[in-house]
């Protein structure tokens, strides 16, 4: 049994883009990213998991579960952190715990308080006079008190400081070790990077590719900025170049390999500066994961 | 949980409906004793006044000559009219709120049904209706006494205290279930407030006009009017059918839309 199963899910509604048949499955205890450019139906996909939107077509399915006809008895084993975090602005950190833990069997609330003091969080603040950062903070611990089995986190670093973020990660990594599965979207490859078995990559509402964690690693992206004074040849030729754009002073391309043999091929060029970044996940899919779905397709 | 939070959330809103009205009902009252001494000159200024108007405030019907009457009204009025705007207020942004504040995406998120969100809000509502009425009606009491000799007949009072309770939840119902059809509070506010005002509209424009006298059968106000209460000592059932038909029907209706809405956020 796959902890989240997707099976041809597709969401057509009013004007806002969907998705259109999806397919994934998501093994137990893993941590499995979901990745695509704003607006690429993450959101979608995952409220559909929680049935706050009815599927247009196809199915998905929670711990064996029919994510429709089961909704509410799996929301039990569910954590869910929306992308933006919206709460009743008249309580407090602690009153929402108090509230939340009431939906669930056992006091969960003591388990919040921990999470809270973790995450360095005033819990005897009102919810509407917190930063952006402490809402999502509050938003991270709603969805990990009541310790559930899959955790569906939209988007959950958005607005953390990176030491916060490590803090987030090191307590995702935990879970995991106790049995958690932990489904996450971004729109950034780095992060999902570090944390990740696996990732689904979306776009325009459709599933491009899954990735494992592994092979992604070997396939390094880096994106090179060459700039000359003068004029240059422009005749240089170098491996595991993806696109490249040429102007008389500058050399840009996205290079996928390892970045040693980058390196190595660079000191054969007379550049006179040099800056290598990442590229974003855009720049990846323009360049590789969209040419290549098309070859898939048989365009 | 749900209907917990709303009790408490409505607590605030309530008590000051409850003063505003509760205190107007009780200063009107204790200005009776004055009225009922000068009777007779009111009874001739009375006559002065267009016979629509007598009509339309049922004082033709009525008559100042007891405290009863005198607070059917004046007093009844406020009670009815304004607390059907708190009814419909209230009834009317209960559930929306939830989507309108995007906090929709955190309580469904809770193992919880959509159908026992519907129906604990609404019992939430018909909670606070109900204890909105009676302490109105134990304050309306209160003034009856300080308006002195009257003896009050008991089931006509509490006929008289029934009646705008029926009124606040048929007003509410309507108001809730219209609300599960949209996404937006204000909105559903609007909307509520114009049916409580237009249903008063019609029903004056009803009791004045003979030709138009079967509009009284579309508004709420009619059901309940005060003049047929006192005079019968009873609540007609035909309008006490339509009241929890409507009741029943737009619950209904909230429960199966809200069951298939997409959250959209």
């Amino acid at each position: 049994m796959h902890a989240i199963e997707l099976n041809h899910l597709t969401k057509r509604y009013g004007n806002a883009r969907g998705i259109e048949d999806v397919t994934f499955q998501v093994a137990k205890g893993e941590i499995f990213g979901f990745i695509g450019p704003n607006g690429a139906g993450k959101s979608t996909t995952i409220r559909t998991l929680l049935n706050f939107l009815y599927p247009t077509s196809g199915t998905a399915k929670i711990l064996g579960k029919d994510v429709v006809t089961e909704a509410k008895n799996l929301r039990q084993h569910i954590g869910y952190l929306p992308s933006e975090v919206h709460y009743y602005d008249d309580m407090k950190v602690k009153e929402l715990f108090r509230f939340s833990a009431g939906f669930y069997p056992g006091d969960s609330s003591k388990h919040a308080l921990e999470l809270a003091e973790r995450l360095q969080l005033d819990t005897t603040r009102k919810i509407e006079d917190l930063s952006f950062g402490n809402k999502k903070k509050v938003g991270i611990i709603q969805a990990l008190m009541h310790e559930p089995q899959i955790l569906i986190l939209d988007e959950p670093t958005a607005g953390l400081d990176p030491l916060m973020q490590s803090i987030f990660f090191e307590l995702l990594k935990e879970l995991q070790q106790k049995g958690t599965t932990i489904f996450f979207s971004s729109h950034y490859l780095s992060e999902v990077q570090k944390l990740c078995n696996r990732v689904a990559i979306i776009k325009d509402g459709r599933m491009i590719k899954i990735e494992n964690m592994e092979d992604l690693h070997a396939k390094q992206f880096k994106k090179v900025h060459l700039h000359f004074h003068n004029k240059w040849d422009q005749k240089i030729r170098l491996e595991g170049v993806l696109q490249e754009n040429k102007t008389v002073n500058s050399y840009e391309f996205i290079y996928n390999g390892h970045t040693r043999n980058l390196l190595d091929q660079l000191v054969t060029i007379p550049f006179d500066d040099v800056t290598i970044e990442e590229p974003s996940l855009e720049e990846i899919f323009m360049h590789y994961y969209e040419k290549e779905a098309g070859e898939n397709d048989g365009l | 949980m749900v209907f917990k939070r709303e009790w408490k959330r409505a607590q605030k809103a309530l008590w000051i409906w409850v003063l505003a009205l509760g205190g107007m009902t009780f200063l009107i009252m204790s200005i009776y004793p004055q009225f009922a001494e000068n009777k007779e000159q009111l009874q001739e200024l009375m006559k002065l006044y267009p016979e629509a108007m007598l009509k339309a405030f049922n004082i033709d019907q009525l008559g100042f000559d007891s405290a009863l009457g005198f607070y059917a009204i004046e007093g009844y009025l406020f009670v009815t009219l304004f607390g059907s705007i708190y009814a419909a207020m209230l009834a009317g942004g209960i559930l929306v709120k939830e989507e309108s504040d995007r906090t929709v995406e955190f309580l469904l998120s809770k193992p919880i049904s959509r159908v026992q969100v519907v129906v604990q809000k609404a019992g939430a509502v018909a909670l606070v209706l109900v204890v909105f009425n009676t302490v109105l009606s134990v304050i309306n009491y209160l003034g009856f006494q300080v308006a002195g000799d009257d003896h009050i007949d008991m089931v006509t009072f509490i006929l008289i205290s029934l009646a705008p309770l029926l009124l606040h939840l048929t007003f509410a119902a309507l108001a809730f279930g219209l609300s599960a059809f949209f996404r937006k509070q204000r909105l559903v506010t609007s909307i509520s407030l114009a049916i409580v005002l237009f249903s008063y509209f019609v029903s004056i424009v009803a009791s004045i006009s003979d030709k138009l006298s079967k509009l009284k059968w579309i508004t709420p106000f009619e059901y309940v009017n005060s003049a047929y209460i006192i005079e019968q000592a009873s609540i007609k059932p035909v309008y006490l059918i339509i009241m929890i038909i409507i009741m029943v029907i737009s619950v209904t209706a909230a429960i199966v839309k809200y069951m298939k809405k997409d959250l959209v956020i």
